[in-house]
């Protein structure tokens, strides 16, 4: 529990941050910038959080910078405009080097740099009322991080046609979900949590090192060409051989029963 | 003549070359033996001049469920030389590790799961008998989701891939999802018919210039490799590559004859 616009619960072995300036739409002033990281280190250090959610209170996921804050705090715009344009971002679980499954769970109005959290997350599921927009170039700014990442992970039309329209259309959940954005719409809305919560069950019965490759392998495979991904990836693959959960799982599986992960070098 | 292997079925239907795999009681899962025979068979096809498309699928009610670990693992030599061919990405299974130059489709008849999406992954065409099913089950028994995976990244919205790759044996994707997401081009309702569909789209890619299609296949497959103006300037060369090849004549002259072309096939 923090009072810096963030929520960091626990609710078995589910880990949850959330975006708590719900009268602000969620935009991020000053506090919840320099936040993030910390907050997003606590949950990827916690051997007891197994995957993180990452949603909001209130009508809106997250909108973006709180222009208004920051333009009073000229320490803040600062600081932040130098990680911007240098790269540095502290924002996002990707930003961050998380190696815990992330899972955003978009609660409503996601826009402008509400978008980093949805590129930039291993698993998106929405709201069936939660909207999409990227106003940017509607207030004269360039869509550049969000957007990028995005085109890498969906068909890029949308992507493109989306940072052109700005503020002047919205996509829906139903259309994030025929394009891959999302894998999963909730309806009713109010069930996102309940059902985030359970994916995110699901996914801890699974073995914490071998997701932590497998996250690696497949984010770095962003970065480079196929051939070179796969070499890559080859070398995380063999990386979990002799790991004992490649014992324990097929062992549980024999045996009908849930695995016991080992987690830092003991059994969780 | 057919080659008799003990782990697939190679067939010829017309134009349409088929790759089977066989070992339907242990769900067409990969021992070392098959591993072999697949290097095998791919270039077997590759050099059979009949066959101008290749059809990948299996036999039983899975298309395929990955390494046999099993065997692979209680042999002996097998997982060290695993490890090896891994290390040293020195793989030969799939037709894209082959450099089959053919248009090659995969017919996914039933379960893929796990390594069985090497096939996914590295295919031209997909399809999949509307009761197919697809799951990623490594995370779940403590193995990393990798090559697989990265392949169909590639080609596919990431988000899908990923969240198959975390969720392990805890969920299924549908026919109709790997359809609406791309994964897949073609849902063959009622599943009986998936062989039939696929020797008849065989046959259509068939109609179409040999030489003209690999050079297309090599240009789109190394755009995965490159960025987008390198991947451009490369494909240029495939392109230009087709000028005075015979077929660029008789493509049009075909179609103003209103016959079928008679395309030049290389030794």
């Amino acid at each position: 529990m923090t009072s810096d616009g963030l929520l960091i619960e626990r609710h078995g072995p589910v880990g949850w941050l959330i975006f708590d300036r719900p009268d602000a739409a969620n935009a991020a002033d000053a506090a919840m910038l320099g936040a993030l990281e910390s907050a997003w280190a606590e949950l990827d250090a916690d051997p007891h959080v197994r995957v993180i959610v990452n949603t909001g209170n209130g009508g809106s996921f997250q909108t973006g910078l709180d222009v208004v804050q920051l333009a009073s705090d000229r320490d803040a715009l600062r600081e932040q405009s130098r990680r911007t344009r240098d790269a540095e971002l502290r924002l996002t679980a990707w930003h961050c080097g998380v190696a815990t499954p992330v899972i955003a769970a978009v609660n409503g109005l996601c826009a402008g740099g509400g978008l980093h959290f949805v590129a930039d997350a291993d698993i998106v599921i929405a709201a069936s009322d939660a909207q999409f927009l990227d106003p940017h170039v509607s207030v004269g700014q360039v869509t550049a991080y969000e957007a990028i990442a995005l085109t890498r992970k969906m068909p890029f039309e949308a992507v493109m046609r989306m940072a052109l329209l700005g503020r002047h259309e919205r996509m829906s959940a139903a259309r994030a979900y025929e394009l891959g954005m999302v894998s999963e719409v909730v309806d009713p809305p109010e069930r996102l949590r309940e059902v985030a919560q359970e994916l995110a069950e699901r996914i801890a019965r699974n073995s914490p090192a071998a997701m932590a490759a497998s996250k690696r392998a497949l984010w770095r495979a962003l970065e480079l060409g196929l051939t070179d991904a796969c070499r890559a990836g080859a070398v995380d693959l063999v990386s979990m051989w002799g790991h004992p959960d490649q014992e324990e799982g097929p062992r549980a599986f024999a045996e009908k029963r849930e695995p016991r992960w080992t987690v830092g070098g003991t059994d969780a | 003549m057919n080659t008799q292997y003990s782990t697939l079925v190679v067939e010829r239907n017309g134009p349409v070359g088929w790759l089977i795999n066989d070992r339907p009681e242990q769900l067409n899962a990969m021992n070392n033996e098959m591993r072999d025979e697949f290097a095998d068979a791919w270039l077997e096809l590759e050099a059979d001049r009949q066959v101008r498309v290749i059809v990948h699928t299996g036999n039983g009610r899975a298309f395929q469920t990955g390494v046999d670990v099993t065997e692979i693992a209680s042999d002996g030599v097998g997982m060290e030389r695993y490890r090896q061919s891994l290390e040293d990405f020195d793989l030969h299974f799939t037709a894209w590790h082959q450099e089959v130059t053919k248009p090659v489709i995969t017919a996914v008849n039933g379960l893929c799961a796990g390594g069985g999406f090497h096939w996914v992954a590295d295919a031209d065409i997909v399809i999949a008998a509307s009761d197919a099913q697809f799951f990623d089950p490594h995370v779940s028994v403590g193995q990393v989701v990798a090559l697989e995976a990265i392949g169909l990244l590639r080609k596919m919205p990431f988000e899908a891939v990923m969240r198959m790759a975390l969720l392990g044996r805890h969920e299924r994707m549908s026919a109709a999802r790997a359809h609406e997401l791309g994964m897949v081009s073609e849902v063959v309702d009622p599943p009986e018919r998936l062989r039939e569909v696929a020797q008849e789209l065989g046959e259509r890619i068939a109609r179409n210039s040999p030489a003209a299609m690999a050079a297309s296949k090599r240009a789109l497959w190394r755009a995965l490799e490159l960025g987008l103006t390198d991947a451009c300037s490369a494909g240029a060369v495939d392109l230009v590559s087709m000028w005075g090849h015979p077929d660029q004549e008789e493509g049009p002259r075909a179609f103003a004859e209103k016959r079928e072309p008679r395309w030049t096939v290389a030794d």
